[in-house]
């Protein structure tokens, strides 16, 4: 239950919606599903005074535009995302990844955009705050961190937990970006300030229209796991995106990213072992153990940063292995 | 005529198709005109001095109708236990103290929950901090900071801190028993605390009329919620009405008095107006009662060939900030370690201790998993050890038909040989132990391994209020009325006790309407806690029924011109065995009983308590008495999945083989088979309720992670059929609500080992704890 009053209003464009939320600065909020915002609101971690509701525009269906690459609108429902047949065809992973987010009825509910902009989360943080814990933490206002009490002043590490962005970052997607002064486009990574505390680029009243996927290249190939403790209804543990590029031969690695979501403050690359896969012959296993010693995962949700580090290396090497296999055709 | 139409059948749930189309009214659903909300102020401190409370600015907000502390009750005290030796410890709201984080210190009632919000945090109290422990070893030690002083009867003895009670038992010779053995073994195991998982939170709405108190709440057993009420409350019983609704589980979270519902029917006494309560989610999980996490310390002795000779146990409860059913726990964590095996020589001593955790529960198996994790455990270890195979050593051990146990109970006919037995069959455990150990495959990482556990549990004992009632009142057309205490709870009563009476009566299911679980319409009930409704209950409703067709048998006699004994009853006719032409339906001899015999109705009474020449429950502090009269028995098997680079396991299929003497209902006996097993795999693998300081890190659905459809496994059962029902008999059956969780939890920490080589002395079975361990093994062999 949601134990303060707001005021709500439901524009019939995001235009309308943008303009609104500009009214009334930083205090206003869109509302998409609202898979991860009402619960927020509840908890009391964010209250805003005024909702501006989503609910009476109808996204676009995703469409391949004239240069090759997909349009999808941030609207879009993740259930849409997962049964249109442009998504499964042309982005499989995009499918996938979809598909793993919570739940059925979440799924029906949520949309992408607001699966790209959903909080970051932390056990302290995801919870009423009326009696327990009631000394506020760096990210809710107040003067510590309850996990980590070594972190310094206003460092929050509560880990970004989309299944979806990662994939749309290995993808080189661009985000369109709506806001007051018109619209602007990003890079899907530059989303993402790496900051706990404020953990998004984006600006008052900038909402994301719309998300454009690139084509593949030939010979391409990727890999998705999500590691859980009960397989649905479950946030990562630890997500691990890998698509490649191989070369004619079908055995040189051409290109590789790999991309990580849940371990960090938001998606984490590990960019020189990246680097070390161009134009190279790969060993899953050396390159899962440098991918995952170059990162530093953050503990969270009780598991701890040697765990995380061993899970990310056995599934990094095996979902490297299954990206060459689908580059090579093999599934 | 013993053919069984209706008992030994899967038939309909009577409660399915309210559930499944949403017309089942619960407690939430009950809504009443000028309803007001309450809600609870909590402590925020694991352990603190209550200095000062001001109300004055809550009661002055507009919207708000009452607010209460402690000051505005009687001073009653309650407790889960209440006994001479266990006397009520427990306010109903915080006074000067509170022990743990969310203890319930005041309450208001406003018009709607944000008003009740607002008054909540317009009231000041100023606390002065005290020192909390949290570790139950930490809280023994002399010198702790003091919760509550240690049991009189334990301190003049020990010198420990903190002792809510002690539970010790013994027979034989322990010393002697160790001397003769031939192998010796000690170990430590520790569970986790998990919390129940009902879905349908707390609720409570209390209705303060006519110098009457209605209640709706979510309980397990509407006579020990009144029993409890009407105390604190220094009202008659006569003056509570606790009123039926449907339960959205419990599983042992739902018995005893709750503050709420104290809160709930006092704020109505003084606002006169009705007053509901809801936890929510946050509340149940920081808050509320969960189940109590044991340590089991356990020294065993065996013979060359796997004989027990003699087992030392000494069990450490973290059990919370008051006595709760902490000292139950002990007690029955004994009666478990008993129960299956016989061990000559046994010195048992189980200890409650006080910690600054919120207050603990019964949990479904009630330390029953938690003691057989450990003993199951370790038994597998000493077979290996012998050189003999898990089969073996439990069937030298296991109890046989008519063995009588060290306190007096009889197991009559034990069937756990034979489910032991058949489930090694089934599995063919013994040719596939060690398969995966012998010789690893080479081409994956995942290694699979089978384990056994075997338990024990009773099926009904002597708690308030101890026997069950039953009427059934026989309606002018023949169809029946049936009035019982019993509460479903999703378990099935008043389907099983439908059963029973068409049975004995010879009508149709859909001929039976059943008014249940209303302490001011119904008979008194037992309640759905003690593992013993389907014993008790059935029993006194087919006494009832037993009544009614005897009364229906004199009259059918008399207008017949036969004796009794030439009659038998079908489809509601009464027909001559020796002239089935010569036949009178339920009808026209109910007509003929209320002309003849003075207006007699036909109304059958029928009462059952189990062992009923025992006075009491057995001593919670020497185990002395009779426990239970019916011990169910079962052999689980489990075969697990591990994969040795994640260590992430899984439990691919699990077999029950069970003795519950004979299932009224077997499709609900499955369902509580393959529910329990689910439970347990939850247990073992995801359910954790953490905490720091006091405090719960995890209080929603999304972190404390209850299995869900996808994760079930394979769930197979067998029946031991070791009993059986004949109409117009009394009979016994077994428990096969809560026992089944234990020894499939001790099958899967077996199966890990079998699979991988790494010996679990903790739960939950996690990746971490099963990579570190396969690390260790790693070490050893280098
Ligand atoms: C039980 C449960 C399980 C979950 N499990 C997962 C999981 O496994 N994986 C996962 O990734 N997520 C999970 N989530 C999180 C979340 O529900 C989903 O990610 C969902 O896609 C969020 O979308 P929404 O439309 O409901 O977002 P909302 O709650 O409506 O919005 C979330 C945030 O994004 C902002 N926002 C929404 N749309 C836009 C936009 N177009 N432009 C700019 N800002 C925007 C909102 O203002 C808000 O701050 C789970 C949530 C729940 C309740
Ligand atoms: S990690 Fe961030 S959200 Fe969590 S307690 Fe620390 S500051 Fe708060």
């Amino acid at each position: 239950m949601i134990l303060y009053d707001f005021e709500y209003e439901r524009p019939g464009s995001l235009k309308e919606a943008t303009a609104l939320l500009n009214e009334t600065g930083g205090d206003a909020q869109l509302l998409a599903g609202g898979t991860d915002l009402m619960p927020n609101m509840r908890v009391e971690v964010v209250t805003p005074s005024l909702l501006v509701s989503v609910s009476g525009i109808e996204p676009a269906a995703p469409e391949k535009c004239a240069d090759g690459s997909i349009r999808i609108d941030s609207l879009t429902k993740l259930s849409d995302l997962v049964d249109a047949e442009l998504i499964q065809n042309e982005l499989p992973m995009l499918a996938e990844a979809a598909h793993t987010v919570a739940s059925n009825q979440v799924r029906v509910m949520g949309t992408l955009g607001g699966n790209l902009c959903q909080e970051t989360r932390c056990l302290y943080y995801n919870q009423k705050h009326d009696y327990q814990f009631v000394e506020p933490c760096y990210k809710r206002g107040g003067d510590c961190c309850y996990p980590f009490p070594g972190n310094d002043r206003d460092v929050c590490w509560a880990v970004y937990m989309s299944d979806i962005a990662p994939v749309l970052i290995a993808l080189d997607a661009k985000l369109e970006i709506l806001g007051p002064d018109g619209t602007r486009e990003i890079a899907m990574a530059d989303l993402y300030t790496g900051d706990g505390m404020n953990p998004f680029t984006l600006g008052t009243a900038e909402i994301i229209q719309a998300i454009f996927v690139p084509p593949v290249p030939e010979r391409f190939g990727w890999g998705y796991h999500k590691t859980t403790v009960r397989g649905g209804l479950d946030f990562g543990t630890a997500i691990i995106v890998i698509v490649l590029q191989l070369a004619e031969d079908g055995e040189t690695c051409c290109w590789a990213k790999i991309v990580y979501s849940a371990v960090g403050q938001g998606p984490l690359r590990p960019t020189t072992t990246e680097l070390s896969m161009e134009d190279a012959v790969l060993d899953p296993a050396l390159i899962a153990v440098a991918a995952s010693q170059e990162i530093s995962p953050l503990p969270h949700h009780g598991f701890n940063k040697g765990f995380l580090r061993e899970n990310i290396r056995v599934y990094t090497e095996r979902t490297l292995v299954s990206a060459i296999e689908c580059a090579q055709g093999k599934i | 005529m013993n053919q069984l139409r209706h008992v030994g059948k899967s038939v309909k749930r009577k409660d399915g198709p309210d559930k499944v189309t949403g017309r089942a009214v619960y407690c939430q659903d009950v809504r009443l005109p000028g309803m007001l909300t309450g809600r609870i102020l909590r402590s925020p401190h694991p352990h603190a001095k209550i200095v000062s409370i001001d109300l004055s600015k809550a009661k002055a907000l507009d919207g708000v109708k009452g607010v209460i502390t402690i000051e505005d009750s009687k001073g009653i005290k309650h407790g889960f236990v209440e006994t001479p030796r266990y006397p009520p410890d427990q306010e109903v709201l915080a006074r000067d103290r509170v022990v743990h984080v969310g203890e319930e210190i005041a309450a208001v009632a406003a018009i709607d929950d944000i008003t009740a919000q607002a008054a909540l945090e317009l009231i000041d109290i100023e606390y002065e901090i005290l020192p909390p422990v949290f570790n139950p070893h930490k809280a023994m030690q002399e010198g702790s900071p003091e919760i509550h002083p240690s049991h009189p009867k334990v301190a003049e003895k020990e010198s420990f801190s903190n002792i809510g009670g002690k539970t010790e038992s013994g027979w034989g010779d322990v010393e002697q028993g160790f001397a003769e053995a031939d192998y010796v073994r000690e170990d430590r195991y520790e569970s986790h605390l998990r919390t129940h998982g009902y879905l349908e939170p707390q609720v409570t709405v209390a209705h303060w009329e006519s110098d009457k108190l209605n209640v709706w709440t979510s309980s397990m057993g509407a006579f020990n919620k009144r029993a409890k009420l009407a105390k604190v409350l220094d009202l008659p019983y006569s003056s509570v009405r606790v009123h039926k609704a449907y339960v959205g589980g419990a599983f042992g979270g739902k018995i005893d008095l709750y503050s709420h519902e104290f809160c709930a029917a006092r704020l109505s006494m003084l606002t006169g107006r009705p007053v509901r309560f809801v936890a929510s989610r946050e509340e149940i999980f920081s808050a509320y009662r969960h189940g109590q996490p044991l340590v089991v310390e356990l020294k065993t002795g065996v013979k060359k060939d796997g004989t027990l000779v003699a087992q030392e146990l000494r069990i450490i409860n973290n059990a919370g900030a008051y006595r709760g059913s902490g000292v139950v726990v002990v007690f029955l964590a004994w009666g478990f370690t008993m129960a299956p095996y016989r061990v000559p020589n046994l010195k048992y001593e189980g200890y409650s201790v006080y910690t600054n955790h919120t207050t603990r529960a019964p949990q479904r198996g009630h330390g029953c998993p938690q003691v057989r994790f450990a003993i199951e455990s370790q038994l597998d270890t000493i077979a290996e050890e012998i050189g003999i195979d898990p089969i073996e050593i439990r069937l030298r051990n296991a109890r046989v038909p008519d063995e009588e146990l060290p306190n007096k109970d009889n197991v009559h006919q034990a069937g756990l040989q034979e489910c032991i037995k058949i489930a090694a069959k089934k599995t063919n455990l013994v040719a596939k132990y060690g398969r995966d150990r012998k010789s690893p495959p080479q081409d994956t990482s995942i290694r699979r391994g089978v384990g056994i556990g075997i338990s024990s549990y009773m099926s009904g004992t002597l708690i308030y209020p101890n026997g069950s009632g039953v009427i059934v009142k026989m309606n002018d057309d023949g169809s029946a009325i049936v009035l019982t205490g019993a509460i479903d709870l999703g378990q099935g009563a008043e389907t099983v006790i439908t059963q029973i009476i068409a049975e004995e009566l010879s009508l149709d299911m859909d001929d039976i309407k059943i008014i249940a679980s209303d302490t001011d319409t119904t008979p008194q009930d037992i309640g759905a806690w003690i593992s013993g409704l389907t014993y008790v209950t059935g029993n006194a409703a087919r006494q009832a029924a037993t009544n009614a067709r005897a009364k229906l048998l004199i009259v059918a006699a008399e207008q017949m011109n036969v004796t009794a004994d030439d009659l038998y009853l079908d489809n509601k006719e009464i027909i001559s065995q020796s002239n089935p032409d010569n036949r009178l339906s339920y009808r026209e001899v109910i007509a003929a009983s209320v002309a003849n015999h003075r207006g007699d109705t036909v109304i059958g009474e029928g009462f059952w308590r189990t062992m009923r020449d025992e006075p009491n429950h057995p001593s919670l502090a020497t185990t002395k008495g009779r426990w239970t009269e019916n011990y169910a028995f079962s052999a689980q098997t489990a075969e697990v999945e591990v994969d040795i680079e994640t260590g992430e396991a899984r439990l691919a299929k699990a077999l029950t083989v069970h003795d519950c003497g004979f299932p009224i209902n077997p499709g609900l006996v499955k369902g509580q088979i393959d529910g329990q097993v689910s439970m347990a795999l939850g247990h073992a693998f995801m359910e954790e309720v953490m905490t720091k300081d006091g405090y719960t890190l995890n209080t929603s659905w999304l972190d404390y992670r209850m299995p869900t459809i996808h994760n079930m496994a394979e769930s197979e059962d067998a029946d031991v059929i070791t009993e059986q029902y004949e109409v117009g008999q009394s009979y016994r059956t077994k428990e096969v609500g809560e026992g089944l969780v234990s020894g499939i939890l001790a099958a899967i920490a077996n199966a890990i080992y079998d699979a991988t080589g790494v010996r679990l002395y903790s739960t939950p079975f996690s990746p971490e704890k099963i990579l570190k361990g396969l690390r260790e093994l790693e070490r050893h062999q280098k």
